[in-house]
C-alpha cells in the first residue's frame, strides 16, 4: 500500500478513533484508575486504596450474591428463551402468510420500557390480583410470588425470556429461511419426516443462529438491573441481587464509587470469561455436527 | 498532504470531538460570561415533577421582571436512575447547578460531606428568611451535626396514618386506635370479622431497602421515642428503649398475622388493609382514581401509635421533606443571588400559598395552620389540615453520609428479621446497634 493510501485511510477512520478514545478508551483508564481509590464520586478529596477495594469486593456477600445470582437466572433464562423463541420462529416460518405481522407483534415487547413492563407484572401478581384471587378460591393457593428465593427470580426470568422471546426469534426465523430446501428433500428421501426432520435437519442446520442466540441471552444476564430494581430491589435475601444492582447501590445509592467501580470491573472479567467459555463450548459441539 | 495540513486537520477533528461530547465547555463558557457581565445567571434545578417546576418557573420570571440583572434558568433535574445520581453525576462532570430543590436533609449529609453545597446560614440574609417564612422550630430539626444549616426545607410532610373509618365503625370503634394494645385490639377484632383484611399491607416490611425505613420503623419510633434523634453527629444516639419496643410493635403485628408482606395493588383503597402510612400526595390520586375516598367518610388520619402508658397527643412523627441548597461550584455572586432569589420567594406568603394549591405539599412553616393566608385552603381541603399542624412534630431524616447504609442495616439487622419472626426484638436490636456502629466507625 503506497504512502498516500495508508494516510487516507487513517483520515477515514480517525472520526471512529476519535469518538473510541473519548468515549471508551478515556473511560476505561480513568475507571481503572478509579478502582484503585475511595472516591465517593463527588468529594473533591479522595486517595489511593491499592488492592483494598478488590479485597473487599471479593469478600462481601452481596458482590458474592450477585455472582451466583447471575448463573441462576441463566439456568431459568436461557433454555426458556432459546425454547420459547425456536417455538416461535418455527411457527412464524410455517405461516402461510402475514410473517411479518406477526413477527413484528412478538417483537413489540422487546421495545417495551422495563420499568413499564415491570410495573405491569407487578400488578399482575399483586396479593389482590384477578390471578392470586382466582388461586387462593379455587386451589387455596396464596402464593408469594416476589416475597419467595426460588419464585422471585423465576418471575424475573420469566418476564425477561417474555421480552426477549419475538427479538431471538426473529433470529431463529432468518436462520430458518436460510435452511435450503434440498436439505429438507435429501432428509425427506432418508425418511426423516415430521418431528425427526425437526431434530436431525433443522436444529443442526441451525447452529449459526443457536450460537448467537446463546451468546445474546448469557451476555444479556449479566446486565439485568431494571426488572430486580423495580419488583424485588434485589431481595429476598438477595435473591435476585445482580451485579448491575450492586454498582449502582454503591456508586449511586451509598456514594462508594470507587468500591462500585472494582465490582464493574470484576463484572466485566466475569462476563467475559463466562462468555468465553461458553463460545468455547457451542464451537466443540458445533465442529462435533460439521460447523466449524 | 504536508505536515502543516495533518496538524490543521488533527486539529479540527479534536475540536469536533470536544464538542460532541457535549455541553460540559458550552456551559462553562457561559458561566465565564456570567463573570465578565453585570448579568449573574443562575441554573435552578426544579423536582422531576411537573407541578413544582410549574411552580419555580412562575417564580423565577416574576423575580426576574423586578430584577433584569438576574437571568434565572428553570429546569428539571435529571432523574435517571434517580435525581440523587442525576445530582452525583453532575458534581462529578462539573456541570452542577448553582441552586437546586428536591434535596433531603440524608442526601444533603451525604452531598454537605463532600463539601459540594454551601452552609445557607453563612450566606447574607438567611436569618431573614426563616423569621420572613416564620420557620424558626421548623427548621430547628434540620440543623446538622457542625452547627450548620445546609438545608432550607421547602415542604414537609409530616408522615400520618390514615385508617378506613368505614370498616373500623364496622368493628365498633369511631376512632383510630392510638396504642401499641389499642392497635392489636382493633387486629384482633378486624381477623374475627374479616379473616381475609390485614391491618396495614406493606411489603417493604421484609425488605432492606433503605428508604423504606422512613415510612415504618421511623413513624413508629419517632413517637416511641418522643423525636429522640437516632444519629447524632457519627454517634448512633438512638433510645434503645423506644426501640426495642418499636421492634416488639412489629413482631406483635406480625405474629398476630396483621400485617401483609406481599405486594398489593390499592391495598388501603380496596379494603384489603384499614391502616396505611400516608403522605398528602395521595390525594390527588385519589381524586382522579378512588373519588369514593372522602375525608371523614372512607379514611381518617392520625398520628403514629405510641407505647402503652405514653401520651399520643405528643407523639412525633417522620418528616418527610425536601429542601433547598446551594452548590459550591457556583460562584459567590452566584450563590449570594440565587439566595436573594429564595429570600424574595419565601418573603410573601401568598407564594407559599400558590405552592400548597399547586403541589399539595404542606410549605415547611411554623405557622401554617394558623397564618390566615392558608385558613380558607384548609376549610376547603381539612385532609391537608392534620399535616399541616404536625409539622412541628415532624423529625427528618437523619444528617449523617452514611444514612443509606445505615437505614439498610436498620431493615436487615433488625426490622426485617423480627417481622419475620427470625430474632427477637433485643437481639435485633442489639445486632442492629453492633452493625451501624461498624459503620459509623
Amino acid at each position: 500500500m503506497n504512502k498516500q493510501a495508508t494516510k487516507v485511510g487513517w483520515l477515514l477512520a480517525s472520526p471512529y478513533l476519535v469518538y473510541s478514545s473519548v468515549f471508551f478508551l478515556i473511560p476505561l483508564f480513568w475507571a481503572l484508575y478509579l478502582a484503585f481509590t475511595n472516591w465517593n464520586l463527588i468529594s473533591p478529596e479522595y486517595e489511593t486504596v491499592g488492592m483494598q477495594n478488590f479485597i473487599d469486593a471479593f469478600f462481601s456477600p452481596s458482590v458474592r450474591a450477585a455472582f451466583w445470582v447471575t448463573y441462576k437466572f441463566m439456568l431459568m433464562f436461557v433454555p426458556i428463551v432459546i425454547a420459547g423463541s425456536l417455538f416461535l420462529a418455527l411457527i412464524l416460518h410455517h405461516l402461510p402468510r402475514w410473517k411479518g405481522l406477526f413477527a413484528v407483534g412478538y417483537f413489540l415487547p422487546y421495545l417495551a420500557s422495563g420499568v413499564a413492563s415491570s410495573i405491569v407484572v407487578k400488578g399482575v401478581i399483586s396479593y389482590n390480583s384477578p390471578l392470586n384471587q382466582f388461586l387462593r378460591d379455587a386451589f387455596g393457593w396464596d402464593i408469594d410470588w416476589l416475597g419467595s428465593p426460588i419464585l422471585a427470580p423465576l418471575v424475573i426470568a420469566l418476564m425477561m425470556a417474555w421480552k426477549f422471546v419475538g427479538y431471538y426469534a426473529l433470529l431463529f426465523l432468518s436462520g430458518l429461511e436460510n435452511i435450503p430446501k434440498e436439505v429438507y428433500e435429501a432428509a425427506e428421501i432418508d425418511g426423516a419426516v415430521g418431528w425427526k426432520r425437526v431434530w436431525h435437519v433443522t436444529i443442526p442446520m441451525l447452529y449459526p443462529s443457536f450460537y448467537t442466540v446463546t451468546i445474546l441471552a448469557v451476555g444479556l444476564m449479566f446486565g439485568i438491573f431494571t426488572e430486580p430494581y423495580v419488583l424485588t430491589g434485589g431481595g429476598p435475601e438477595y435473591a435476585t441481587h445482580t451485579w448491575q444492582l450492586e454498582i449502582y447501590n454503591q456508586a449511586f445509592e451509598k456514594l462508594n464509587a470507587g468500591y462500585g467501580t472494582a465490582v464493574a470491573i470484576i463484572n466485566s472479567i466475569v462476563t467475559f470469561a463466562s462468555i468465553f467459555v461458553f463460545r468455547k463450548v457451542l464451537e466443540k459441539w458445533g465442529g462435533k455436527h460439521g460447523w466449524e | 498532504m504536508n505536515q502543516r495540513k495533518w496538524f490543521k486537520l488533527a486539529a479540527l477533528l479534536m475540536a469536533a470531538a470536544v464538542i460532541g461530547t457535549g455541553c460540559q465547555g458550552q456551559t462553562e463558557k457561559e458561566q465565564g460570561q456570567k463573570k465578565g457581565g453585570s448579568t449573574v445567571q443562575i441554573d435552578f434545578w426544579a423536582a422531576p415533577n411537573p407541578t413544582q417546576q410549574a411552580f419555580w418557573k412562575k417564580m423565577a420570571d416574576r423575580y426576574m421582571e423586578e430584577h433584569q440583572n438576574v437571568k434565572i434558568k428553570v429546569s428539571p433535574m435529571p432523574e435517571s436512575p434517580s435525581s440523587e445520581a442525576g445530582i452525583q453525576s453532575a458534581i462529578a462532570a462539573g456541570n452542577a447547578p448553582v441552586i437546586s430543590e428536591n434535596i433531603s436533609r440524608g442526601f444533603a449529609a451525604q452531598l454537605a460531606d463532600s463539601r459540594a453545597i454551601v452552609p445557607l446560614d453563612q450566606i447574607e440574609g438567611f436569618d431573614d428568611v426563616i423569621a420572613k417564612r416564620q420557620m424558626k422550630s421548623t427548621i430547628s430539626t434540620w440543623k446538622f451535626a457542625d452547627g450548620h444549616q445546609y438545608v432550607l426545607p421547602i415542604y414537609s410532610n409530616a408522615m400520618l396514618f390514615g385508617w378506613r373509618i368505614d370498616i373500623l365503625k364496622e368493628l365498633g370503634y369511631n376512632a383510630p386506635p392510638k396504642t401499641y394494645s389499642e392497635v392489636i385490639e382493633v387486629g384482633k377484632k378486624l381477623k374475627e370479622k374479616y379473616p381475609n383484611k390485614f391491618l396495614w399491607a406493606r411489603a417493604d416490611l421484609a425488605k432492606p431497602t433503605w428508604w423504606a425505613r422512613w415510612f415504618d420503623f421511623f413513624m413508629i419510633y419517632n413517637a416511641a421515642s418522643n423525636g429522640m434523634h437516632f444519629i447524632d453527629g457519627n454517634k448512633l444516639s438512638a433510645d434503645r428503649d423506644a426501640g426495642v419496643k418499636t421492634l416488639q410493635f412489629f413482631a406483635d403485628l406480625s405474629k398476630n398475622k396483621l400485617v401483609l408482606m406481599k405486594e398489593t395493588k390499592d391495598p388501603f383503597e380496596s379494603g384489603t388493609s384499614v391502616m396505611s402510612d400516608l403522605g398528602p400526595w395521595a390525594f390527588p390520586y385519589w381524586a382522579e382514581k378512588f373519588p369514593e375516598m372522602k375525608f371523614n367518610e372512607k379514611y381518617v388520619l392520625s398520628m403514629p401509635p405510641v407505647p402503652d402508658g405514653m401520651d399520643p397527643s405528643q407523639a412525633k412523627t417522620f418528616a418527610d421533606t425536601k429542601g433547598l441548597v446551594i452548590y459550591a461550584s457556583a460562584t459567590k455572586e452566584q450563590q449570594q443571588a440565587a439566595f436573594d432569589f429564595v429570600k424574595w420567594v419565601y418573603s410573601d406568603p401568598q407564594n407559599d400559598l400558590e405552592w400548597l394549591k399547586e403541589t399539595n405539599l404542606p410549605p415547611a412553616r411554623d405557622d401554617l395552620s394558623t397564618n390566615e393566608a392558608f385558613v380558607s385552603y384548609f376549610e376547603q381541603n381539612p385532609q391537608l389540615k392534620l399535616y399541616a399542624e404536625n409539622i412541628p412534630n415532624a423529625i427528618p431524616p437523619m444528617d449523617n453520609a452514611k444514612m443509606v447504609e445505615i437505614q439498610e442495616l436498620i431493615g436487615k439487622e433488625a426490622l426485617n428479621p423480627v417481622v419475620k419472626g427470625e430474632k427477637t426484638p433485643d437481639k435485633a436490636w442489639e445486632d442492629m446497634e453492633k452493625a451501624i456502629n461498624g459503620v459509623l466507625k
